[in-house]
């Protein structure tokens, strides 16, 4: 791919907590409506690397760039806002606001960070969680709803800031097998749908279905990256291997 | 036998048999005289209910606690919010004077700082041509006010730390500034969470009012005082066990419907 039409651009990346490396150069690009999943085994920096890209963790040295953003030179929560606005997350605990309803928890960023009329705001939520099938579930709070249903609902929450980019991380991590599959159909749709998504995930066989490329990290280092059929039919690295011989 | 034997009917059981001992020996005593002291406890009780003795106006007396703990923590709340925001800050030149005031006055015992206000804030001070002046009330309301609003400060933090950091971080990656995520994250949940702990600081400021009488306003403690002046040694065993029962009446039932409201607040975690 052309680097400098890519959306996201990761060069050398290293990260410490202490004097434990996390990230000991990663190099990653993603470009426009790319899905890319990110596997590997715990501890190996993968939800790191998507706190990175929005800023959540600030890097010790290499230098992000997402669209028009350079994230590496950005240092007060102000300066990341038109960022925060590209990039959306959702994460493993869901982490929705306990103390407003799904519906408020939707409109909440868009019209207190964005500045969006609120009746606007309204319309887009409802449609947003008509789409993730859950417009019967407006006025409950977070603690009324499944584990399934409140990832949904992050979803949905993650969308109303309409992002180009939307980082998932280990989003089905915390649910039963039965609602792993709702919330991976709805992200499959984001795809279809040609948002550019990243996720960090266990799911192996949705991680071959959806994404157009799969990284392996390990030690801090990304070792392999290759389309979904070539990753998981003929791994090169021998780590790939032996990871994947356990998990598959 | 062994289901009727729970932690709970114990429980109920043991409070059963302390009720009725009390009971029985307030009979008993009331048979070999008691009746008669209690009888003038009852012609001075609205005395220390009101500080005059036909109940009105209110002058002073248990009423006069009652107001004495609604201004402190009135002033304790505003001090603890101003004190927890400035243990939380950031900036090490605001947070760390100010853990050091509120540990200094967490850890000096109420009736010192009482007497210290006493001696260091002036009868009156002179602002602008103005003389404002301090009674001994005021005194004794910044006194106390001032170990509440430490305690209160240290409430407030814990039930801000206590939200989990996922709410942080995803407010965060939406965009949030920290001034915000306190207002529309944090603060909302957390104040739940420091009701329980606020009403049992109240509780406890309530109970030292007591210690309020050496300011020499004229509060139950020092009503009974002077008037205890003109009782026989006996009744002095009457007239302490109604204030002391007062003071449970009007405490007891806020630490229990605390207590209740705490363990509500601990179910609804995200």
């Amino acid at each position: 791919m052309n680097r400098s039409n890519a959306l996201i651009e990761i060069d050398d990346i290293r990260k410490s907590f202490g004097i434990f490396e996390v990230l000991k150069g990663i190099s990653l690009t993603v470009g426009k409506g790319e899905a890319v999943c990110i596997i590997g085994p715990s501890g190996s920096g993968k939800s790191t690397i998507l706190r990175c890209i929005n800023g959540l963790m600030p890097i010790d040295s290499g230098s992000i760039r997402v669209g028009d953003h350079r994230v590496h030179e950005l240092t007060s929560e102000k300066a990341m806002r038109p960022l925060r606005h590209q990039v959306a997350m959702v994460f493993q605990q869901y982490n929705l606001f306990p103390h407003r309803t799904a519906l408020e928890n939707i409109m909440m960023a868009p019209i207190q960070v964005l500045g969006h009329d609120k009746r606007e705001v309204e319309e887009r939520a409802r449609k947003l969680l008509k789409k993730v099938r859950l417009s019967e579930k407006a006025d409950s709070y977070p603690g009324q709803l499944s584990g399934g249903q409140q990832q949904r609902v992050a979803i949905a929450r993650a969308l109303a800031m309409q992002p180009d980019i939307i980082l998932f991380d280990e989003v089905t991590a915390a649910l039963d097998p039965e609602t792993v599959k709702e919330v991976l159909f709805t992200i499959r749709e984001l795809v279809e749908e040609g948002l550019t998504c990243m996720l960090v995930t266990h799911e192996m066989k949705f991680a071959r279905e959806v994404s157009h490329r799969v990284c392996f990290t390990d030690h801090g280092r990304i070792v392999e990256s290759a389309p979904p059929a070539e990753f998981f039919d003929n791994p090169q690295d021998a780590r790939l291997r032996e990871f994947l011989g356990q998990v598959l | 036998m062994d289901s009727v034997r729970t932690y709970e009917n114990k429980k109920r059981g043991v409070l059963l048999l302390i009720a009725l001992a009390v009971i029985t020996g307030i009979l008993v005593d009331a048979m070999a005289g008691g009746s008669e002291q209690w009888q003038r406890v009852a012609i001075r009780l609205p005395l220390i209910l009101t500080g005059s003795g036909s109940g009105w106006p209110i002058t002073g007396g248990f009423a006069l606690n009652i107001m004495l703990s609604i201004a402190s923590m009135a002033v304790a709340t505003a001090l603890g919010i101003v004190l927890a925001l400035a243990t939380l800050s950031r900036s090490a030149f605001v947070r760390i004077p100010s853990l050091a005031l509120m540990n200094f006055l967490r850890n000096s015992p109420w009736l010192v700082l009482l007497f210290a206000m006493l001696y260091i804030i002036p009868f009156e001070v002179h602002v602008f041509g103005l003389s404002v002046p301090f009674p001994p009330f005021v005194k004794a309301v910044i006194g106390l006010a001032l170990p509440t609003g430490a305690n209160l400060s240290e409430v407030i933090r814990g039930a801000v730390q206590s939200i989990h950091s996922g709410q942080w971080e995803a407010a965060r990656s939406l965009g949030y500034t920290t001034t915000q995520i306190y207002r529309y994250v944090i603060l909302p949940q957390a104040f739940r969470r420091m009701i329980p702990g606020w009403m049992n600081l109240y509780a406890l400021l309530m109970i030292a009012t007591a210690l309020a009488t050496v300011t020499g306003i004229q509060d139950v403690l020092t009503i009974l005082n002077t008037s205890l002046a003109m009782e026989s040694e006996r009744a002095i065993v009457y007239f302490y066990i109604t204030i002391l029962f007062l003071f449970f009446a009007y405490c007891y039932p806020i630490a229990v419907f605390a207590r209740r409201l705490e363990r509500a607040v601990k179910g609804d975690n995200l």
